[in-house]
Parts: structure tokens; sequence; C-alpha cells
């Protein structure tokens, strides 16, 4: 092909679809390329879609009746767990129940499918309708590099050439290293391994077993016994004939305890709180795949160089900071910002090292940097030995005595709370876990 | 409910190019390393598809037929004796999720 190219983009998950409708709207000509057999073949996420920037993208997808999406959440649910009990944090509301929803439930196989058709539709009523593509089954082999600036990319020993590259290859970012955006090798150290299952029930039983109306959903996280002792936690999100259960590892955790990520998964379908929750059920898919864990420390420091910018899990785009696991709508708001740094860029006729640095102080003034900056003591709070074991050991502990009644005198709930600080960490472990859950949260 | 066994699970992929006698693999491990200096052998264990594994002699083999291409192994592996590359769309193995 000897046309060149305003955009190419690198990936059809989440980033990389969201640069591509930003540009296709922008009337720009682009080629997205995507190794699957089609956009999402290759995509595993939990996953909720945090946030409402899919509204953004996609107006009124709610109306779509078969739309990629599967629930909209309106419960929340957060669980410690010991060996035989479970303490929750509920939260449901029908505040939740309004479009544009503040969070879906998705299956990444369906929904990038149907967001790459949609992206389709703002190409065809694009001005490039017949220049710009969406290509699925090329594996992009490297980009090419002339003078230090990125010129195009090299697939299948053809060379593909355009004035800029945006890489939205997901966490596994073989190309942000070849340009020496991120170091040759990465270790385990800030990096998870989320195993995955879903599971198939009559749609009636998954609905009244999870009290769904609609198209309503849950979402569910897990910290303590689910995770056998490794640092990490579990999920359970509804779809709307499955549920999405799994856990996520510190790989680095994993190693040291020389433990089996389906071990852990068995281990913990088999506690006698989710055994109840999830039984009848037939599992149709078993998945895993690398996460980032939010630590900055990973993230690769620039996110962009003369023609090249890095969005989504990329740019290790994700984290945890207690209240969900963001990544999706990280990578969704990055995707859009790069596009629109390219777009400024074509204006200008500048795609140098300056233009492309405007996508990244626009992501460091966006929401999505300025959770990760503020959270980071959350994320570290969130991978201490106390939070993942004993706190949740502790809360059960707790939970076990409140709630029995015993026809005995009964002790007083601080006794209680004294007697299972004593039994599973110490006052000191507390103060701590306190000061730094002050200043984290 | 019953609880599935890796192979019952890895049963559930949907394999590209399984048709295909010959595969390209995607990973390539330099079981040299795994046998000789390392201390942990971790890949036998932390790999969801169980990829890796030790013979009675203690001794790691690889093989790519049930990668599911998470990553797991390229960080897990401290001791650079891991290769890894997305599979190619014609010759290579890997997945398609139909869920994801």
């Amino acid at each position: 092909m000897d046309e060149k190219f305003d955009c190419i983009i690198v990936g059809a998950g989440v980033a990389g679809l969201a640069a591509a409708m930003t540009l296709a709207r922008n009337n720009m000509k682009f080629l997205l390329i995507e190794k699957g057999e089609f956009p999402g073949a290759k995509n595993v996420s939990g996953g909720v879609l945090w946030g409402s920037d899919l509204a953004k993208l996609v107006p009124n997808y709610w109306e779509d009746e078969d739309g990629g999406w599967d629930r909209f959440i309106n419960h929340r649910r957060l669980t410690f767990m010991d060996d035989q009990s479970a303490f929750s944090v509920d939260f449901k509301s029908s505040h939740f129940n309004e479009a544009p929803y503040t969070g879906v439930v998705v299956l990444r196989s369906k929904f990038d499918r149907w967001l790459a058709d949609k992206v389709q539709e703002a190409i065809d009523a694009s001005d490039y309708a017949m220049d710009s593509f969406i290509a699925p089954n090329i594996l992009v082999e490297e980009v090419l590099l002339e003078d230090g600036k990125a010129v195009g990319i090299k697939a299948g020993g053809d060379e593909f050439y355009s004035d800029s590259v945006i890489l939205a290859e997901g966490v596994n970012n073989l190309l942000t290293r070849q340009v020496g955006l991120q170091d040759k090798y990465v270790p385990a150290d800030h990096m998870l391994t989320g195993v995955k299952e879903i599971i198939r029930y009559d749609q009636k039983v998954l609905e009244d077993r999870f009290q769904l109306n609609g198209l309503s959903g849950m979402s569910n996280e897990f910290v303590g016994y689910a995770t056998n002792g490794v640092e990490g936690g579990g999920f359970l999100y509804t779809n709307r004939d499955t549920i999405s259960i799994g856990l996520v590892l510190g790989l680095k955790d994993l190693r040291e305890k020389e433990q089996k990520p389906y071990d852990i998964l068995n281990e913990f379908k088999k506690h006698p709180v989710i055994a109840d929750t999830i039984r009848g059920g037939e599992v149709v898919e078993y998945s895993a795949h690398i996460v980032s864990s939010g630590d900055k420390r990973v993230m690769p420091k620039k996110l962009y160089m003369p023609g090249l910018v890095v969005c989504g899990e990329a740019a290790n785009l994700l984290m945890n900071a207690g209240k969900a696991i963001q990544g999706m709508d990280y990578a969704m708001r990055s995707g859009i910002i790069a596009a629109e740094a390219i777009v400024d860029a074509k204006k200008a006729s500048d795609f140098s090292e300056q233009a492309m640095k405007k996508y990244q102080d626009t992501l460091g003034n966006s929401y999505v940097m300025k959770d990760i900056n503020n959270f980071q003591d959350a994320v570290h709070l969130l991978h201490d030995p106390v939070m993942t074991q004993k706190m949740p050991n502790l809360i059960c502990d707790f939970g076990r005595n409140f709630f029995s009644i015993k026809n005995e005198p009964t002790p007083k709930s601080r006794d209680m709370l004294r007697g299972a600080i004593k039994r599973h960490a110490s006052y000191w472990d507390l103060m701590k876990i306190g000061a730094k859950g002050a200043k984290a949260l | 409910m019953k609880l599935l066994s890796l192979p019952e699970r890895l049963g559930l992929v949907s394999y590209r190019n399984q048709a295909k006698s010959e595969i390209k693999p995607h990973i390539v491990v330099d079981t040299e390393i795994c046998n000789s200096v390392c201390p942990h052998k971790c890949t036998t264990y932390v790999c969801p598809a169980n990829c890796y594994t030790k013979d009675e002699q203690g001794q790691v083999h690889f093989q790519v037929e049930d990668c599911i291409e998470c990553g797991t192994c390229m960080y897990a592996c401290d001791q650079g004796a891991v290769s890894w590359e997305f599979p190619d769309p014609e010759i290579g193995r890997g997945v398609t999720w139909n869920f994801g």
C-alpha cells in the first residue's frame, strides 16, 4: 500500500477503538490493526467499564437493543472473607438506574466487536469512508522508525506508512518496549495475574439469585481468604445470563508462595459462601490475563516520542484503589485524548515530540492521572499483607461474635472488637493501617 | 457446583489453527537456563495454563499448545529464559475468546 495514513492505531481494544472513533469523527484517514480474528477476540477483562465516557463515545448506547454491554451496575458489594465467613459492605440504589449509567459489565469478545461496528459506522460517515480501515487478523511486528521518529509499522512483511502511530496494544506492550518507552524486561513486582471463569445459568435463575431487575447488575469484590494468602483479591460480576468470577493475584507473591492460580480459583469457588452463591451453573470459559497494579513505578515515564503516543494498558493505566478496579475507563479516556492530540498535530502539520507531548500533558490534567497520582498510597495499602490477610480475618471474627446469639450474657461490641484485634492483629497494626488509610483515601 | 480440573478448563478454550499439525511457537523457552541456574522454576506453577511442567527429575519442559497468551511467564521469569511474542495469526497458536 503506497498510501500514507494520518495515523495507524495498533490494537482494537477499548483504548484503540476509542481513539479510532475520535479520529473518524474528525475526518482523519487511519488504519486500525488488530491481531485477533476480530476486535475483542484476544481481549480479557474482569470486567466493569466504570464511568460515563461510553455515552460520549456512543451516544444513547443503552437504547441499542443488542448493545455490546451486558448489565448496568446499581448494586455494589465489598466482601471480607475468612475460611468460613463473608462480611460485606453492600450498597444498592435506584440512584444508579438511570442512563447514562456509571458502570456497565462487559464481556470483551462481544463488547469490543460491537464498539468496532460503531467505529465502522463513524468511518462510513467520514470523508475517508473508503480509505480508513479496521484490519483484524494482522500482527504488527515492529514500529518503523526514521531518525527517531515513528513513520509507520511493519506487519506480515509489508510496510505501512503514517504521520503518526497510536500504540494501544495492551499490557503486554512489546512495541512500546521496541521503541524504548518501556524497559525490555518488566519484572513481576507490580504485575498481577488474573484468572477468570464464565459460568452460565438460566437467565431467570441468575436474575432471582442476584436480585436483578431488567438489565440491572451487581459487582462484588473480595479480599482475604479468596486469594489463599496471596496478595490480591477476587471479583464477581453479573452478565446477562452468565457471571464473571475470578481472582487477581500478585505475581511476585504467587511466585514466592509457590501457588497455582487455577488451584486458588477452585479454593475460592469451594468457600461455603461462594459455593452457595454460584451453585448449579455451568462453566463455559476459562481465561487468564496479566494486569498492572496501578503502582506508578511500573508505568512508562514517557508516553510519547516523535510521531507516536501510548495509551490504555500499554501505558499501564489501571488502578485498584479499593473502590473499584478501573482500567477500561482509563483506556477509553486515554484513547480519546491520544486521538485528539493527533488531530491537533495534523491541523498544525506538526508531529514532533513537542506536539506529541500534548497528549501526556492533557492526560496528566484528566481524572485518569489525577486519580492515579492521588491514590498511590491506597494502592500500596491494598497490597499490604495486613490489609489482605489480617484485616479480613479480624472483621470476620468480629462478625461471627457480633451476630452470634447464645442465650448467655452478651459482651459489649467494644470488647468483642478488642478480642478480635488481639487474635488477628495488634493495635499497632491497626494504628499504622488507620493512619495510612486516612492519608490514602 | 463441580470444580473443574485445569485440562477441563483448557478444553473450553477456542485455540486457533488447531487443524494445522505444524505451528510456529510464539514463545521460546531456553530450558537450559531453567534447568541450570534458576532457583525457583516458578513458571511450572504460576502459568495459568500449565504450559511449563517439571518431570520426575525436576527438569522443566515447555509446550506452547495450551498457551492462552496471558503474559504471566514473561514477567514471572526473572532469569531471561522466556522469549515472548504474540502468535502469528496464520501459523501460530493462541486464542480466540468466546466471552473474554
